[in-house]
Formats: C-alpha cells, sequence, structure tokens
C-alpha cells in the first residue's frame, strides 16, 4: 500500500516506498519537480528499500540542477534506519528530527 | 514488525527445524507443504521471504514460483530455492523462474539462517 | 545448533522418515506390476530425497550418505536412463530396510556400528554393480569449506579495516534482492564504520527506471571475518554486482588500484577513502598525479553540498542524529551468539578459580594475617558473585521446548482420532541449558503417554459427562530453588487395579501387598510394567515410565505422579536450576570427606554394632532390609582410628534405598561440582570432586550407581583389597 497526497508544494507519502510502489511515486513526483520548492513528508513511510532511496536521490538531484529546492521532513523510523545505515543524512542536508518519545527500534 | 517468511517443503520436520531457528532468529514463519498449499495460504499475506523446495507432490516449486511472480503483490518477492548438489538443471530453471537465492540440500539451520540474513533481517 | 533444543523435531524427523520409507516400500511394490508408472517413481525418488534432505539437518551424515545413493540410482530410473527390474527393485527395498535400522540407531542417540556400516558399504556396491558402475565411496555429507584466512602481510601499514567496494546491476532489486539487506547483513558480521553511497550511477531523467537499481557503496568494516565469508554476503548477487574486497592493513597501492578498477571519478571516491582513513591524502594526490587523468563530470554530493548551499550546521547536526541513531540501534543487538563450549569453558575456569579462592583463604587464615584475610575474603565474595554470574549465562527459557508440543499433540491426537487442546504456561521459566537439553525427551514421552493411555475416547468421556476434546497441560514454574514441570490431563486417572495386577504378575509386588493409591501410582516407574492393554503404534516402542525416570534422575530429578481417578493424572518433574552447583550432604569416613546429593538423602540412622571394624551387608530398618555400602570398605580407606560410633545415611533413587556407612555427618553443604578427570572414569560410584572451604577435596558421591552396587554388592576397585 500507497498514499500520496499533495497539498500545494507539499507531498505527504505514506504506505510502502519500496519497488512494489517506486514506479508510482516516481511518475507522481516528476511533474513536481517543476515547483519552486518542495517539502516531502516522510512521516508515514512505513517500509523503505533502496528503489526509495533511489527515487528520493533523483528527485533532490533534478530540482537542485534547477535551483529548486526539496526538503525532507518527519522522516519515519524505517527512513531514517535507512539514512543512518547508507549515511544519507548529509547528502539531503535534511535535518531529522527523531520521532517525539519514541527511541528507534 | 518482525519480517515474515514462508517455508514451503514437504518434509514437516525440515519444516519444523527451520520454523524453529527462523522463529527463533526473531522472524515470524508461515508452513506450507506444496506449491499449492503455499498459494492458498499467502492469499495476499504480506510476505518478506520464501523459501522453496523444488521437488514436493501437488505442485513443485518451479511451477509454484512462476506463479508466484505472476501475482502483482508477490512479483518482487526474494525467493530461497532448496536445491540439490545434483541439481544443476533444476537450479537454472528455478533462477529464470524467479528464484535467485538457493541453499543447498541437505543444509545445517546455521547455512539457512545465513542465507535468509543476506536477504532479510528480522 | 547451539542454544537450540531440536530434539522435538529429531522425533518428528523419525516419524517422518519411517513414513517415507513406507511410502519408499510401497511405492518399490507397485512398482514390480507396473515398472513404468511415472507417478510411483516420482513418489519414491521424494521418499528417498525426503530422508536425506531433513536427515542433513539433524548432522545424521551416515543417513545422508547412504540415502544420497539410494536416491540416485532412483533418479536414474525416474529418469529413464535405467529400467525398473524386479532384481533393482528387491535391492532398493533391502537399501530400505537398511535405512529403518540407520533411522534405529538415530533413535537410540547412537552411531552406527561397524557391522551396520559395513553392511551399508555393501548394499552400496551392490547396488553400483546393478546399475552398472564402479562402486564408489559413501560421500561425504554437507562438506564445509575450510577457512582461508588472506591477509596482506605482516607490514603494519593500512588501515585496520576491510574495505568493501560494491556496484551492483541493474536488476537487481527486481529479482528481489535490496543491497540494504546485504549491508546489513554485513554489519552482522562485524561494525560498519563507513558507509559512502556512490550515486554516480543515476542515469538521466528520461532514461531512469524505477524499479533498476544504480547505486554502490563504499563500505568499511571492522570485523575479524575471512574474505569468503564477506564475499558470502553478496553470494545471491555473485553475478549481478562488482565487488572488490580489500582485507585489513592493505597496502596504499592496492587502494589506488581499486580506484582505477571503479568507474567513478577518481577524485571523488579517493576523498571517501581518504575520510575514511583508507588512505593519507599525500598518498591520494601522489597516485592521482601519477595516474595524471581526472574525468570533468561533476558528481551528486558535491552539487548538494558545495553549490546548493546547505548549512553546514545542518549537515553536522543530521550527522550527529544519525550518530545516536546509530548507536541506539546497537543497544537493542546487544545479544551476543555465543558457542555453547565456551560458556563450559567459562564455567569450568570459574568453578577452578572458586577453588583457588578457597585456598588463598586457608592460607590466609593460616597465617592470620587479619589485612589478607579480609583481602581474601573480598576475593570470595567476588569470586561467588561471578560464578553466580557465569551460571546465569547458561539459563535459558524453557517455552521454546514447549512451544514444539504444540504439533506434537496436534498430530498425535489426529492419529489416534482423539480431540486435545494444549494449555501452556510458564514458558518464560528459565533453566540451565544443559538440563534444557535432555528434558524433552522424558516430556515427550509424558506428552504422549497422556494421550495415548491418559485421555479417554471422545465416546468413553462423553458418556462420563466431560466435554469431547481433552485438555493437556504444560506448566513450568520456579519452586524453592528448584524447577518444577507438570505435565497434567483431565482423562481418566491410572487405573490402579490393573497396574497392581500387572505388577502382581511380573512380581513386583506379592499378592498379599497392600500398598496405599500412592505407592501404586509409584509403581509405573516400575521397570517392566506397562499398563496398555493394547501395544498402540504409539507406545509400543519399548520406552517405559522406568526410562523417564532415570532419564530425570540422570539430570538429580524426580518425577512424581498424582492421579485422581475419573478427573486425571499430573506427572511432576522436578529438577535442579543447575547442573554445575547442587545442594549437598557432607559426610566424613577415614578422615575423607565425601558428598551425597541432599535431595537423595531420605534420613540418617545410628549404627549401634559398627566398631569392630566389619559393617553388616543389611540393616533391619523398621522391619525393611536396608543393603548397607560401607565407604570405608567400597573405597580402600584405612580403618579410622577412633571411630567408635558409626553412621547410616539412607538414600534413595529410582525407587530403591541403601544405607551408607560414614563415621562422620557434617550437615548441608552447598557444592559446586568439578567434573572428574578421565583418570578416575573407572571410579563408578562417583561423578564428581568439590572442594571444601578447608581447601580439602571431597568426592560426590554417585547415588544411582552406589545404590546399584549395593544391590550387586561388588567392590569398586576388584584390583585393590581393602587395607
Amino acid at each position: 500500500m500507497i498514499e500520496l497526497h499533495r497539498n500545494g508544494q507539499r507531498l505527504a507519502i505514506a504506505g510502502e516506498l519500496t519497488i512494489y510502489h517506486a514506479a508510482e511515486v516516481h511518475a507522481a513526483l516528476v511533474p513536481l519537480y517543476a515547483e519552486t520548492e518542495l517539502d516531502i513528508d516522510l512521516s508515514g513511510v512505513s517500509e523503505f528499500d533502496t528503489s526509495g532511496v533511489q527515487v528520493l536521490l533523483l528527485a533532490k538531484r533534478e530540482m537542485a540542477q534547477a535551483g529548486h529546492a526539496l526538503r525532507l521532513s518527519g522522516h519515519s523510523q524505517a527512513v531514517l534506519d535507512v539514512f543512518a545505515l547508507l549515511e544519507l543524512g548529509g547528502l539531503f542536508g535534511d535535518p531529522q528530527l527523531l520521532p517525539a518519545g519514541g527511541a528507534p527500534a | 514488525m518482525p519480517k515474515t517468511i514462508m517455508i514451503v517443503d514437504d518434509s514437516a520436520s525440515l519444516r519444523q527445524v527451520v520454523n524453529i531457528a527462523l522463529t527463533q532468529a526473531g522472524y515470524e514463519v508461515i508452513e506450507a507443504c506444496d506449491g499449492q498449499d503455499a498459494l492458498n495460504r499467502l492469499d495476499g499475506r504480506k510476505v518478506h521471504l520464501v523459501i522453496s523446495d523444488v521437488n514436493m507432490p501437488v505442485m513443485d516449486g518451479i511451477t509454484f514460483v512462476t506463479e508466484l511472480k505472476k501475482r502483482a503483490e508477490y512479483r518482487f518477492v526474494p525467493v530461497i530455492m532448496l536445491t540439490t548438489e545434483a541439481g544443476e538443471q533444476k537450479k537454472l530453471a528455478g533462477q529464470a523462474a524467479g528464484a535467485k537465492a538457493w541453499v543447498v540440500k541437505p543444509f545445517q539451520p546455521a547455512t539457512m539462517l545465513a542465507a535468509v540474513a543476506k536477504l532479510i533481517l528480522p | 545448533m547451539s542454544g537450540m533444543n531440536l530434539e522435538a523435531a529429531r522425533q518428528t524427523f523419525i516419524e517422518e522418515a519411517r513414513e517415507r520409507l513406507q511410502e519408499l516400500e510401497a511405492g518399490l511394490l507397485a512398482l514390480e506390476h507396473d515398472p513404468q508408472d511415472g507417478e510411483w517413481l516420482n513418489a519414491v525418488f521424494r521418499a528417498a530425497h525426503t530422508i536425506k534432505g531433513s536427515a542433513g539437518l539433524f548432522e545424521l551424515d551416515v543417513i545422508v550418505g547412504f540415502t544420497h545413493r539410494v536416491e540416485t540410482a532412483l533418479d536414474r530410473l525416474r529418469s529413464g536412463e535405467q529400467a525398473f527390474t524386479p532384481a533393482l527393485g528387491a535391492l532398493l527395498l533391502r537399501a530400505g530396510d537398511h535405512i529403518g535400522l540407520l533411522l534405529d540407531a538415530a533413535v537410540a542417540a547412537q552411531e552406527p556400528d561397524a557391522a551396520l556400516l559395513q553392511a551399508g558399504q555393501a548394499l552400496l556396491d551392490e547396488l553400483a554393480r546393478a546399475l552398472g558402475e564402479a562402486p564408489p565411496p559413501v560421500p561425504a555429507a554437507a562438506g564445509t569449506l575450510p577457512e582461508r584466512v588472506e591477509r596482506s602481510g605482516g607490514a603494519a601499514l593500512g588501515p585496520e579495516f576491510w574495505h568493501i567496494s560494491v556496484r551492483f546491476g541493474r536488476e537487481v532489486l527486481r529479482n528481489g534482492m535490496d543491497p540494504l539487506s546485504f549491508i546489513r547483513y554485513l554489519g552482522t558480521l562485524g561494525r560498519l564504520l563507513r558507509v559512502a553511497t556512490v550515486t554516480d550511477g543515476l542515469p538521466a531523467l528520461a532514461d531512469f527506471d524505477a524499479e533498476a537499481c544504480y547505486l554502490g557503496f563504499e563500505i568499511d568494516l571492522d570485523s575479524p571475518v575471512d574474505r569468503d565469508t564477506i564475499a558470502g554476503a553478496f553470494e545471491f548477487v555473485a553475478d549481478d554486482c562488482t565487488l572488490h574486497i580489500l582485507p585489513p592493513r592493505s597496502l596504499a597501492a592496492q587502494y589506488l588500484e581499486l580506484l582505477r578498477a571503479l568507474p567513478e571519478d577518481d577524485l571523488r571516491i579517493g576523498e571517501l577513502l581518504v575520510n575514511s582513513g583508507c588512505l593519507s591524502r599525500v598518498e591520494l594526490e601522489q597516485g592521482l598525479r601519477r595516474q595524471a587523468e581526472v574525468q570533468p563530470s561533476p558528481p551528486l554530493g558535491h552539487i548538494l553540498v558545495d553549490q546548493h548551499g546547505v548549512e553546514p550546521a545542518v549537515v553536522d547536526e543530521a550527522l550527529r542524529r544519525q550518530g545516536q541513531v546509530r548507536e541506539r540501534k546497537a543497544a537493542s543487538a546487544r545479544f551476543l551468539r555465543v558457542q555453547a563450549e565456551h560458556l563450559d569453558a567459562l564455567i569450568d575456569q570459574v568453578g577452578e578459580l572458586v577453588i583457588a579462592g578457597a585456598a588463598v583463604a586457608l592460607l590466609a587464615q593460616k597465617h592470620a594475617d587479619t589485612a589478607l584475610e579480609e583481602a581474601a575474603s573480598t576475593l570470595s565474595r567476588l569470586v561467588a558473585g561471578i560464578r553466580d554470574s557465569a551460571l546465569q549465562l547458561r539459563m535459558v527459557p524453557i517455552g521454546e521446548t514447549f512451544v514444539r508440543f504444540q504439533r506434537i499433540v496436534r498430530d498425535v491426537a489426529h492419529e489416534l482420532g482423539k480431540e486435545i487442546t494444549l494449555q501452556i504456561s510458564g514458558e518464560e521459566t528459565e533453566l540451565d541449558k544443559s538440563v534444557v537439553e535432555k528434558i524433552g525427551d522424558p516430556l515427550m514421552h509424558l506428552v504422549r503417554n497422556a494421550i495415548d493411555h491418559g485421555i479417554e475416547p471422545v465416546e468413553t468421556r462423553l458418556a462420563r459427562g466431560k466435554p469431547a476434546s481433552g485438555h493437556l497441560r504444560l506448566d513450568a514454574f520456579h519452586d524453592s530453588g528448584s524447577l518444577v514441570i507438570e505435565v497434567g490431563d483431565d482423562g481418566g486417572g491410572l487405573d490402579r487395579e490393573r497396574i497392581r495386577a500387572k505388577a502382581i504378575a511380573n512380581g513386583l509386588i506379592t499378592a498379599d501387598h497392600e500398598l496405599d493409591a500412592r505407592g501404586l501410582a509409584e509403581l509405573i516407574f516400575a521397570p517392566g510394567l506397562s499398563t496398555s492393554d493394547s501395544v498402540t503404534q504409539l507406545s509400543g516402542r519399548g520406552v517405559g515410565m522406568d526410562v523417564v525416570r532415570r532419564n530425570v534422575e540422570s539430570l538429580r530429578g524426580s518425577v512424581e505422579v498424582h492421579s485422581t481417578p475419573g478427573a486425571g493424572t499430573v506427572f511432576r518433574i522436578r529438577l535442579p536450576l543447575t547442573l554445575a552447583i547442587i545442594d549437598g550432604f557432607l559426610l566424613g569416613c577415614s578422615g575423607s570427606r565425601f558428598v551425597v546429593p541432599l535431595d537423595s538423602v531420605v534420613e540418617c540412622v545410628e549404627l549401634d554394632t559398627a566398631g569392630a571394624g566389619v559393617c553388616p551387608p543389611y540393616l533391619n530398618l523398621r522391619q525393611h532390609a536396608l543393603p548397607l555400602v560401607c565407604l570405608r570398605e567400597l573405597f580402600g580407606l584405612p580403618a579410622g582410628g577412633g571411630a567408635r560410633r558409626a553412621s547410616v545415611v539412607v538414600v534413595q533413587c529410582g525407587g530403591r534405598r541403601a544405607g551408607i556407612v560414614v563415621d562422620e555427618l557434617f550437615g548441608e553443604f552447598q557444592t559446586v561440582i568439578k567434573p572428574l578427570g578421565p583418570l578416575f572414569a573407572p571410579l563408578r560410584a562417583i561423578s564428581g570432586s568439590t572442594i571444601l572451604g578447608s581447601g580439602e577435596v571431597a568426592l560426590i558421591i554417585d547415588i544411582a550407581a552406589l545404590v546399584q552396587l549395593a544391590a550387586q554388592r561388588r567392590p569398586v576397585l576388584p584390583s585393590r583389597s581393602p587395607a
């Protein structure tokens, strides 16, 4: 399951950001590259794999090349785990807030 | 949330040992005794990894994996085939069907655990 | 596999293998009538195949090796390479019988003896001749690869960790393989010091396929494993990735070579290597200058950080948090898998430490040096703490043993046409690993017995006004320093009249012998008493309750039964929490010290006829003849100088009693058991030794063996006459 909610310059991704849905998410993101600023809310991401990482990396690169800003926010635990493993925090440059009260599993 | 693994084999004791080993390592395990039984039991249920024997009554492993990969919700699920040292051809057939990992029978539980851990951690 | 009780699964295997053998036999017989039948050929092949596959899990290598040859022969029949002949069929039937014999050996937990192995080889030779092959040797089962250690020379150059450089193929993700998993797996082999994600492979937007894989990783791993193990992490993508592994202490030249081999920009990957300490900056610059080829394409990381002006502080914060996440992750993964023998070695050494500590304390006392005594007492306290912690390491919950019965109860009940629900409680109760491993068999027997004999058939239950479904209960709890396991059923209870009749028939009691209800129930533990009318498939395996009692007692435990007619039976097994420490009872004889387990002691009485030096063979204890064993005579000790009186310690084991004649009783004593060396193996009545606070050695008496000796009245040391 994956759900995408767009609200202006904000896109919330919820569910499994994995190979099963990577193509769908990518297709939804491409038109948004034109926005000068985009905020992707990852708080609802329950599963996250390499294909998910790639879709976000590509968005970051494409928007950066056009001089647009992509911000990731609300990193869910699944996202934080992968970012920590692959040391992606610096690459994306967004502050990752640990979920309040919840210690990472 | 623990990762779910399905073990498909017609040997109850093999399933049991694999089940014990995997459960102890923190996975959730579903057992099925042949390909058809496996398809019935899956029924849309989320599974992160499938371990399947090749030689089984009712529906063999190759047919099972081919059927599994036809279903959208399982098309990317990793499959470990249980092959025999003599079964090189079966291994190739399994790979063609979409089972890219394998463990050679007979195996020790530790070997299976390591193979599984390479694909998913609990 | 350490730490896992596989007894139940092993039992399943034995049963399953027997079923498969029947299928094999049925199939071979059917093939005699219709040699072309593909279904039967498949079934026969599968039967052999399954036995082999499962036997391997239980390390039954002889069965694996033999069945492998049978399977190969059947495979040739199946593929049509070989025609089925009645002669071949007969040979295969004999091979099936042979597998049955190997299973028997496995049931008895024995290695097949030489004769059996020889018979197997003869069969295989015959099989090979029948198939027109040269007789092959029995192949070794499931071989392991020899460990290969690959490290570059002894030079103290280069970093102390592995560097792994991997680029994944496009199809990896679609094949269900996630590179993240391989990296996580590496993390289980050691400590991931650095994982740098190489994104240079991401194509232009138009060419991007969201299901293809474009990433690569530069990984620094601190791990003691060998190169094969690290390469093994990528085994399933071996054909679908480019992998470079540099062992610890690789030289700068090797890293520079890696740089050249990698497809990405040398400078960027070079930075990565410098950052993680694989190369020094000077080495990198010199190396690159020598190569004198720098490619122009600007990589992703640089654009992001240099051109887009991300606040360095934000990046730093992200990295800091990342570190925190990783630390917590590490905290949650603080379970260690330790090899059982390492733990045993530790416990053994701690035992030595306790003894050494006692010696120090004794010396301190002798020297009457207060400071030394204080230091020694602190030491003793710490050592006792270490001993307790070490023993705690071996404690495992009993739940894993219990859970396995779910399936067995279901299957056995099904087989017998009974309905039974199993209720499990106290799974979290902990006990020593070595005890857990040995309790599976007795429990299995009690559970089977309850299903087979305890719980009545459905009709009987309904007739007695009970629910159709029987109730079986497994429970574990701690009770005053020991572990209690109960197996309870709501069946008909023990049939005392039948037990009595059987016992009389078997000469265990005389017809006029009056026994209370409890005594009658205890009779079921007597050797040679089986009360079942019909030998069913389940219990006709020649294992009786006497074996259960013996198994439990070999763990220094006890088993008792409580039965209420019409309402059910409860078997209660009481076990020590650990096999390394017991509550002992300290005895003295001719200046030597002995320990008997406290729970085997029934009572102590005085022997007034002693003093003359020779003790009588029997004591009349409340109108019962109690066989006596005089430790002095048994072990050939010097006659005690001043002992005028003697004491008899009445001990009990397996329902039999004996009296141990000694000079002195010292009372209860916490005993750390040290196993005896092989030198003492011939001493049948001694199970171990311990060191007393005084530094003296005390021998621990094996009560089971002693009671048996008392019955046989044989000296332990036949070659040496008592002094």
